[in-house]
């Protein structure tokens, strides 16, 4: 087999995962969470890809491609919602969008 | 024949139909004609179903005609199907024919009323419902016409729905009803547990098969509605209340028609009182007792229409007398007479109210003779029937249930006495009522409305049928006269079963003449007796104070059923809902909410707003799976 082993696809993936949901959770721009959301995303797109290679199939190959269209649209909305606010002159923060509460 | 039977049923639901979907697109005098018309097409079909039989031999004049099956369950099925036989046809005469004439006046009566429309179209819905009951060829369909007219009679006699009066007299007739609807149907689930049908000829024939004691259940099942429907006592109180009604509903329901309907019911389901002898003599009994109690209380009532409303309960009380002696034929006989006789005092009693613009306490009336001459002449004719006086219709029918009486032993002969006694009192409180209102001198009142002669008595839709009915009074008992021709009697046999004639009983001719001769005088003492105290007051009126308070009081059947049984049901009701209702099941109900309010609240503290919130959540959530997912494999 060629280039690195499995696990270091594996540890990649997770490196990349840990980093967007740290975004998530800690950044306060919609914007930045958005972007981190796509590098979650993403991580998920590696560790798909690296088991089809392992198991030389190619259901996790087809599987990442529709999870890149899913993300596409998501981006759209994202971004379309942001866009939204802001024309309403709302900060940008998340943590001060916050009506919908208990 | 059948064709003219389905006719006269539907027609009249036709028109209530029509008036109802035509609302305010007709005018409310087309609504009257609508409603007039209809029930006349159904006497067209009553007549052509009379023709009909007339032309069978006597041994064929029962016909059942079956639309179509109306309830199948298992073995047990019921046809919406219609019974023509000599004793339907009769009363398909009397309610299409008399009803035709009464919603004719109602037309003048009721003239200028902001709902009128609705008025005609209720009286087209009892004339069907009444005329389901009669032609009704199984139970449970006489049932529904008898549930039908108690809801049509519940809705006219409320039909003056802004006077509290008319609505808590329409509640307790309604109530009174469905107690006798109850113990029909009763009766009825008995017959179908033990006959497995209710059609009338297996039924009876079934019947025979039961023991004593479940004959008596059904017959005194059967007999519940008669009372309550027919105004007996005990279940009588209802009756004078429900004059609260207009006077043509009066007329209608409360004197001709739906009020005889128990009389209908026992005289159509003799073959069972028949074989329960001693619920027949409880209903001859109650027939007895009401005519008697009725009578004593007419004396002192003070509403024209109360006095007429105790005497029609009287006069049932002799059909109830005779049905229940087995004299079906008088008692039907009566049932014929009277529906004339006292139709035509409660259109009469229509005109004086009309006249006087809605007055109906005789003690501010007199002296009416003169402005209304021919008034007073139609009131006259039917007083006279009712009494009893030859050769007036009232004289045969009544003289024949108490010949029947006298011809059956012991028991009859009590009743006969009592029926006498009757006699004497329907004496005085008919003349009482006619010498108060019509002869004396001219009342305030009446000088206020005197409108001078030139005024009339009344639109001509209103005393075209009083004329009619004055007649029909005076000739409707020639048609079977004691001793020389019974064609009405003989009309009616064929529902017999089994036997030659009908009756149970059959006077001799010397005890039809006795019995003439005793109660045609002692109507005339009766009449003269009221000439007397209130015609030319010669005699004081006596006065008893503890008989007056007893008889205004109407025996003190309401304050009793007051006692008996409304206060315990209200204290009764007002412990249930201090110990039960409120705190137990209003207490539960307010616990849940609150707590689940109170879940709710901090639930809601959950949610934060914060997306961060939301986000760690579901990483959690995400994390305790997985962690639970690997253990567990």
């Amino acid at each position: 087999m060629l280039g690195p082993d499995v696990a270091w696809y594996l540890i990649v993936s997770a490196i990349l995962f840990s980093i967007g949901t740290a975004g998530v959770l800690l950044r306060r721009s919609p914007l930045i969470v958005l972007l981190s959301l796509e590098i979650m995303l993403n991580s998920a797109n590696l560790a798909l890809i690296a088991f089809a290679r392992l198991h030389g199939g190619h259901d996790g190959q087809i599987f990442a491609l529709a999870v890149m269209a899913v993300a596409a649209s998501e981006v759209v909305v994202g971004l379309g919602l942001i866009v939204a606010i802001a024309r309403k002159r709302l900060d940008l923060d998340v943590d001060r969008l916050r009506v919908l509460r208990g | 024949m059948i064709a003219g039977a389905w006719l006269c049923l539907l027609a009249p639901l036709g028109g209530a139909l029509a008036i109802t979907l035509l609302g305010e697109s007709s005018s409310r005098r087309t609504a009257a004609w609508i409603s007039t018309l209809s029930v006349f097409v159904a006497f067209g079909g009553a007549v052509a179903s009379f023709v009909g039989l007339l032309g069978r031999d006597h041994e064929e004049r029962e016909v059942v005609t079956t639309a179509w099956t109306w309830l199948a369950t298992g073995s047990f099925d019921v046809g919406l199907s219609l019974l023509v036989d000599p004793l339907s046809v009769t009363m398909m005469l009397i309610v299409s024919g008399v009803g035709g004439l009464i919603v004719l006046y109602s037309i003048g009566y009721m003239h200028g009323d902001p709902e009128e429309r609705r008025y005609f179209a209720y009286m087209s819905l009892f004339v069907f419902s009444m005329l389901l009951l009669v032609q009704a060829g199984n139970f449970l369909l006489l049932l529904a016409g008898w549930g039908l007219v108690g809801l049509a009679s519940y809705l006219l006699i409320g039909f003056w729905h802004e006077r509290p009066a008319a609505v808590a007299a329409a509640k307790k007739a309604f109530v009174m009803n469905a107690f006798g609807d109850a113990t029909m149907a009763l009766a009825f689930f008995v017959l179908i547990w033990q006959t497995g049908t209710l059609d009338f000829e297996t039924a009876f024939e079934g019947a025979g098969g039961m023991s004593q004691t479940v004959v008596d259940l059904v017959a005194l099942g059967l007999l519940g509605g008669a009372v309550a429907k027919s105004a007996q006592i005990p279940l009588h109180t209802w009756l004078p209340d429900a004059m609260e009604g207009p006077t043509p509903v009066s007329a209608l329901i409360h004197a001709a028609t739906m009020v005889t309907a128990g009389v209908y019911l026992i005289v159509r389901a003799h073959p069972i009182f028949e074989l329960a002898p001693s619920i027949s003599d409880l209903a001859a009994g109650l027939g007895a007792i009401t005519l008697l109690v009725a009578g004593l209380v007419a004396l002192v009532q003070t509403d024209i229409k109360r006095v007429i409303a105790y005497s029609t309960m009287s006069q049932i009380g002799y059909m109830f007398l005779g049905a229940g002696l087995g004299a079906y034929g008088n008692g039907m006989f009566h049932l014929l007479t009277h529906a004339f006789f006292k139709a035509l005092l409660f259109l009469a009693a229509g005109l004086v109210i009309h006249h006087l613009a809605n007055e109906q306490d005789i003690r501010k009336m007199g002296g009416l003779r003169r402005a209304m001459p021919r008034t007073y002449v139609a009131f006259l004719v039917g007083s006279l029937a009712l009494v009893g006086i030859p050769p007036l219709s009232g004289f045969f029918s009544k003289d024949s249930i108490l010949a029947s009486a006298l011809a059956s032993g012991g028991y009859g002969q009590l009743l006969f006495a009592a029926g006498l006694a009757g006699a004497l009192l329907t004496g005085i409180y008919t003349f009482r009522l006619l010498f108060v209102v019509f002869l004396g001198e001219p009342s305030p009142l009446v000088h206020e409305h005197d409108h001078g002669p030139a005024h009339g008595e009344g639109p001509w839709t209103m005393t075209v049928p009083v004329a009619a009915l004055a007649v029909l009074a005076v000739v409707g008992g020639w048609i079977q006269i004691a001793g020389i021709w019974h064609p009405f009697g003989e009309w009616l046999d064929p529902i017999a079963v089994g036997r030659e004639h009908l009756a149970l009983v059959e006077p001799t001719v010397t005890q039809d003449y006795v019995t003439s001769a005793l109660a045609v005088g002692l109507g005339v003492v009766g009449i003269a007796v009221a000439w007397m105290l209130y015609g030319s007051r010669k005699w004081a009126v006596p006065r008893f104070a503890a008989v007056q308070e007893t008889l205004e009081h109407k025996f003190w059947f309401d304050e009793l059923y007051d006692a008996i049984f409304f206060r315990p049901a209200v204290f009764v009701s007002g412990l249930v809902r201090g110990g039960i209702e409120e705190p137990l099941i209003g207490g539960s109900i307010s616990g849940v909410t609150l707590g689940a309010r109170e879940a709710g609240g901090a639930l809601g503290d959950a949610q934060t707003g914060y997306l961060r919130t939301y986000a760690l959540a579901i990483a959690g959530a995400v994390a305790v799976l997985v962690v639970v997912f690997i253990t567990v494999q």
